[in-house]
């Protein structure tokens, strides 16, 4: 800029002239590649049998996101799978859990995934279903699945959409996936701290968590989810919801306000805010599934709770201080689970697998093959010993699941006993709507009951906004 | 803006410098040629990857189409620009990150010209000084996201570790409402303050040495002396600074993404962090477009109010 | 832009003088400056050390509560990591390292290529409304990246580019463009044009006169300018977590932020993994000390 000429000022209103063609020009552009998405509206069907598989190298590709299941399931796949399928290697992509719902949902709106089996949340369905990102395999399933083999929750949960009712199944709903990894919340106790009988009931757990604080300098009673990423703060005030007996929505009339804040949605949220959060660490307002494991193994908690899927790395004596070896870990810890209160209610962790809608063909059939081949009852039961958590009735009640880890028990105690979140196409920003506002009140940014009322003033506006004319999303 | 690089033969020139007066015509039309031929391949990336992209915004901005729902784009017109203006979350937002602005901004320039003016009274050690002091410039925002995260932990993070040797309690530096916004403040100063230290380092080297000899004849005092020899000459290098360090601010990101997800609550959720959230949660394409074509407008009109305001500065 | 940058800054290139003599105070205000500026220099060189100490402590004392400043037992398991797989073979970070270097190479290399001649092309022809032009070259720059992405990744969805090196690389080379034009421009500027009128009095065209005697004069400047550019395309993150998703393609800053968010956080392997990324940059940008100052404003202030 050495040459101190003005700027061209005339030369403004043409330029306005041009920029509006220009844009015109893209608007016809648009409306001219605007219609590939059109047809879109529902999920294309999988064929009732599986087309006959192909011969040639296959790599047969799934995304999860980075965490140890999804390294115990690439191993356990080219292990076992290979046996059935030797021209086959299974990748499984994983990507950073803050960006997994965007890292698969970006792919899905590019129309090319490169991957052929998403492990999508369970309440990613009803979004994956309604932009027809992926298949419905209820003739599959109907034809390949042993369905009395499971708990019927736990199939609906991981593949029916419309969303199934808590602990049923509506068998004349579709199917889009199967289990694959099932979890939920599970209390880890410090024996050595509170005694080896885990507390029964949510007010029993905090009393006891109140006085193991008192009388342990330097460790917090409670340890949980607090964080405002992923669904963190939100499964943890949906659990202590469901306890003290409140629910999230009326599904049929899709209410929200009214339902979440009413009388039991208050209480929980009182004793979330007002009772459990002053027992945890200082600055954990913004804690998620690895500082609460670094709470416990750093012995700093007296009773923490953590999806099961996660906590395998507590036994890991590299990373605790706990003890040298894991049976001196294992003398310290102890997992159960949930206490009750009102209900039993305990929080539907876990994923299923789909098939993406971009594959190939050649590749979705060897994933419906491999969906097939993995909820064998054999299979499943290996799956466990790999470290899986399985679905099968047969294999959550086989000794191969129950021994290999001590809180597989508390998986199978659980099952009856699961309730999951809204599983609806606005799930994602419906759950950042509850993330952002528990963990404003957990960390003292709003009163927990303005946080509820606007969590449930703010959800029903999600809910309700599909006719509005622009700002959807703000 | 979209026409072919227009050159100029015809036209009274507005000769560079450095042009040498054309010989004749048909010199002029080669050398015509050969600027299509250099300007136009950088122009057309551009051109395609900036300008056809923000063309393409500003007609999604005008309607509500979703990137994954799929179906055609339906008009709305100004829909979504009422929405966002009208919007209560919007104005949050904003608010926090004029907050984030103004606090890392000043800051900066507090600490990055103290810093510059010791180091340039220095004679020794000069070269040495800059260099150690620019490294945090140098990282990756990303890098210095996950390491202050790392060090702001309440619970094991060293900066509590050292206020709990001091006799201090602790802080929790990203879980509270002020204290995040505070602690993403300081982050970003401790990045950036080298920036502006190194742009008030080179006006500081380059006020000529007679001035402060006369000066020092006149028997001034050491602060009519920086008051009136010092800052002047200073002065414009830093509004400049300002200005980059401003834009850069304005249109934070990945520090927020790392540091605090705009936590608690929303309280450190920036302009970028919701568009973001608007784009990629929701998937509202359309109401995402005309956020960041607001966005993109709010940056041009200050700059340009903020550039003018340099000239008559500089014309006083 | 409405305003001469460089006239703003055109207080000269005055480097070798002595500092404004010092009068009052002596030497008491003397040694007060040296303290003020020694806690300054601790201040900001304290994070780095901290990152650098925790990439060779044990996992254990890296949780410490009080922290170990030195008694710790040193270890390089981390740096292992960084490039190993537990399970033998490249770890997924490592080949996130190469994909960087090939996407930031690359990307580089075609900004440069596009950016030098068109700055030089700038600085000798008088192109119509070459402000207007340069300002809108510029102004692309200042675009957020988050808005920039959302059409961006609808066009590359159209163009099958997305979690594609390729994708990654022209979005980089169209965001350094700009600053190679601006800040080439500048050196092309220092060079006479008299160079190139006395090469054409001896017959050579207007190409080879460029070709032959200026782009040699400016290869430092390339040098500096291509530098720069490298480590924005280095450290770049936005586009890279929302373009890029598989393993083959992701470059390192995702792949870095991705090491938290798991089950556990390994925080010597995260300090570890950004020296290891860090550090080319930190080579670099010493070697282009010199040219810091245009680096950092691209180009608009130089001295």
């Amino acid at each position: 800029m050495r040459y101190p000429t003005r700027l061209g000022r005339l030369s403004v209103p043409r330029r306005k002239v041009q920029l509006a063609a220009a844009a015109m020009l893209v608007a016809t552009t648009m409306a001219a590649c605007g219609q590939d998405g059109g047809a879109g509206a529902s999920a294309p069907k999988a064929p009732a049998t599986i087309p006959e598989l192909t011969k040639d190298p296959l790599t047969l590709s799934f995304i999860w996101f980075d965490w140890p299941p999804a390294h115990a399931l690439e191993a356990f796949a080219n292990a076992e799978y290979a046996k059935e399928r030797p021209n086959v290697t299974v990748k499984v992509k994983t990507v950073p859990n803050a960006n997994w719902h965007d890292a698969m949902f970006t792919q899905f709106a590019a129309h090319k995934t490169d991957f052929d089996i998403p492990i999508l949340d369970s309440q990613h369905i009803g979004e994956a279903v309604t932009n027809g990102n992926i298949l419905d395999i209820t003739d599959f399933v109907k034809k390949n699945i042993d369905v009395k083999a499971y708990n019927p929750y736990l199939l609906a949960a991981y593949g029916q959409f419309p969303q199934a009712e808590t602990g049923k199944r509506d068998e004349n709903a579709s199917l889009y996936g199967l289990p694959l990894l099932g979890d939920t919340w599970t209390m880890i106790y410090r024996k050595d701290l509170i005694g080896d009988k885990p507390p029964q009931t949510w007010d029993e757990m905090i009393s006891v968590a109140e006085k193991c604080q008192a009388d342990n300098p330097g460790v917090s009673g409670l340890a949980f989810h607090q964080a405002n990423g992923s669904d963190a703060a939100a499964v943890t005030y949906n659990t202590v919801n469901g306890v003290y007996g409140g629910n999230l929505w009326d599904s049929k009339t899709r209410k929200i306000e009214g339902v979440l804040n009413d009388a039991a949605g208050q209480e929980a949220m009182d004793v979330l805010v007002n009772k459990m959060k002053p027992l945890t660490a200082k600055g954990s307002g913004n804690w998620f599934i690895d500082e609460v494991n670094a709470a416990v193994a750093q012995g700093k908690a007296c009773i923490a709770f953590n999806w099961i899927a996660a906590s395998g790395g507590l036994l890991d004596p590299k990373q605790s201080t706990l003890g040298t070896t894991r049976e001196q870990i294992l003398d310290k810890l102890g997992f159960a689970t949930l206490p009750s209160q009102k209900t039993n209610l305990v929080p539907l962790g876990g994923m299923g697998m789909h098939v993406s809608a971009y594959s190939s063909e050649t590749n979705q059939a060897e994933a419906l093959n491999f969906m097939k081949w993995f909820e064998q009852a054999d299979i499943q039961k290996k799956w466990a010993a790999a470290g899986g958590v399985p679905s099968r009735t047969d294999a959550l009640e086989s000794p191969e699941f129950l021994n290999a880890q001590p809180f597989n028990k508390v998986y199978t105690d659980s099952v009856p006993r699961m309730r999951d979140m809204w599983n609806v196409p606005e799930y994602a920003r419906l759950v950042d709507i509850e993330n952002t506002n528990v963990n404003a009140a957990l960390n003292g940014a709003k009163k927990p009951k303005d946080a509820l009322d606007d969590i449930a003033k703010e959800q029903q506006g999600v809910l309700d906004s599909s006719g509005r004319k622009g700002g959807g999303g703000l | 803006m979209s026409d072919p690089v227009p050159l100029t033969t015809d036209h009274p020139v507005r000769v560079a410098s450095a042009t040498p007066p054309a010989p004749g015509r048909s010199r002029r039309l080669s050398d015509r040629w050969l600027a299509v031929a250099f300007i136009s391949p950088a122009l057309l990336l551009l051109l395609a990857m900036s300008v056809f992209p923000l063309l393409w915004a500003l007609y999604l901005s005008f309607t509500d189409y979703s990137a994954t729902r799929g179906g055609p784009a339906h008009f709305i017109w100004f829909g979504n620009y009422t929405a966002i203006l009208a919007s209560a979350q919007v104005h949050l937002r904003a608010l926090t990150t004029l907050i984030y602005v103004v606090g890392a901004v000043s800051l900066q320039i507090v600490l990055g010209f103290t810093i510059a003016y010791l180091i340039s009274r220095r004679t020794h050690g000069r070269g040495l000084l800059t260099t150690l002091f620019l490294v945090p410039m140098m990282l990756s925002p990303v890098v210095v996201g996950l390491f202050w995260r790392f060090m702001l932990d309440a619970q094991f993070g060293v900066i509590n570790s050292m206020f709990g040797s001091l006799g201090l309690g602790q802080v929790e530096w990203l879980t509270r409402q002020r204290t995040a916004l505070f602690s993403l403040i300081v982050v970003d100063t401790w990045q950036w303050t080298p920036f502006i230290m190194l742009i008030a380092l080179a006006g500081l080297t380059a006020v000529p040495k007679y001035l402060y000899e006369a000066a020092a004849i006149d028997r001034a005092s050491e602060w009519f002396r920086f008051r009136t020899i010092t800052l002047p000459l200073v002065w414009p290098l830093l509004l400049i600074a300002v200005l980059f360090r401003a834009i850069e601010a304005f249109r934070l990101f990945d520090l927020v993404y790392i540091l605090t997800s705009g936590g608690p609550g929303v309280s450190t959720e920036t302009l970028s962090f919701h568009v973001y959230k608007v784009a990629f949660l929701g998937f509202n394409t359309g109401t995402a477009s005309a956020y960041g074509i607001l966005m993109v407008l709010v940056v041009i009109v200050l700059t340009q109010l903020y550039l003018r305001y340099l000239n008559k500065l500089k014309e006083d | 832009m409405a305003v001469s940058v460089d006239e703003a800054a055109s207080t000269g290139p005055v480097r070798d003088h002595t500092p404004p003599a010092r009068r009052l105070g002596g030497r008491g205000r003397s040694v007060l400056e040296v303290a003020l500026l020694t806690v300054l220099a601790v201040v900001m060189l304290f994070p780095v050390l901290w990152m650098i100490e925790t990439s060779i402590k044990e996992n254990r004392d890296v949780y410490a509560i009080p922290a170990k400043f030195f008694d710790f037992k040193v270890t390089l398991d981390h740096f292992k990591d960084v490039f190993a797989a537990s399970g033998g073979g490249r770890s997924t970070l490592s080949v996130s390292f190469l994909n960087s270097v090939v996407v930031a190479g690359v990307s580089t290399v075609l900004a440069t290529v596009l950016g030098v001649p068109a700055a030089w092309a700038y600085s000798r022809f008088s192109v119509k409304a070459k402000k207007d032009q340069l300002f809108f070259i510029l102004s692309t720059r200042f675009m957020p990246p988050v808005v920039v992405v959302i059409p961006i990744f609808l066009m590359y969805r159209q163009a099958g580019l997305i979690d594609t090196k390729l994708g990654l690389i022209l979005i980089y080379a169209a965001f350094n463009v700009p600053f190679t034009i601006w800040m080439m421009k500048g050196f092309v500027d220092e060079v006479p044009a008299e160079y190139e009128d006395a090469a054409m009095l001896d017959g050579y065209t207007r190409l080879q006169a460029f070709w032959r005697f200026t782009l040699p004069l400016l290869l430092p400047g390339i040098a500096a300018t291509a530098v720069f550019a490298l480590i924005f395309s280095w450290n770049e993150f936005v586009f890279a977590i929302f373009l890029t998703s598989s393993d083959n393609v992701r470059t390192a800053p995702p792949a870095i932020a991705g090491l938290i968010g798991g089950t556990t956080v390994d925080w010597g392997l995260v300090a570890a993994a950004s020296v290891v990324f860090a550090l080319p940059v930190l080579v670099f940008a010493y070697l282009v000390r010199k040219h810091l100052i245009a680096g950092v404003t691209l180009g608009a202030v130089r001295r």
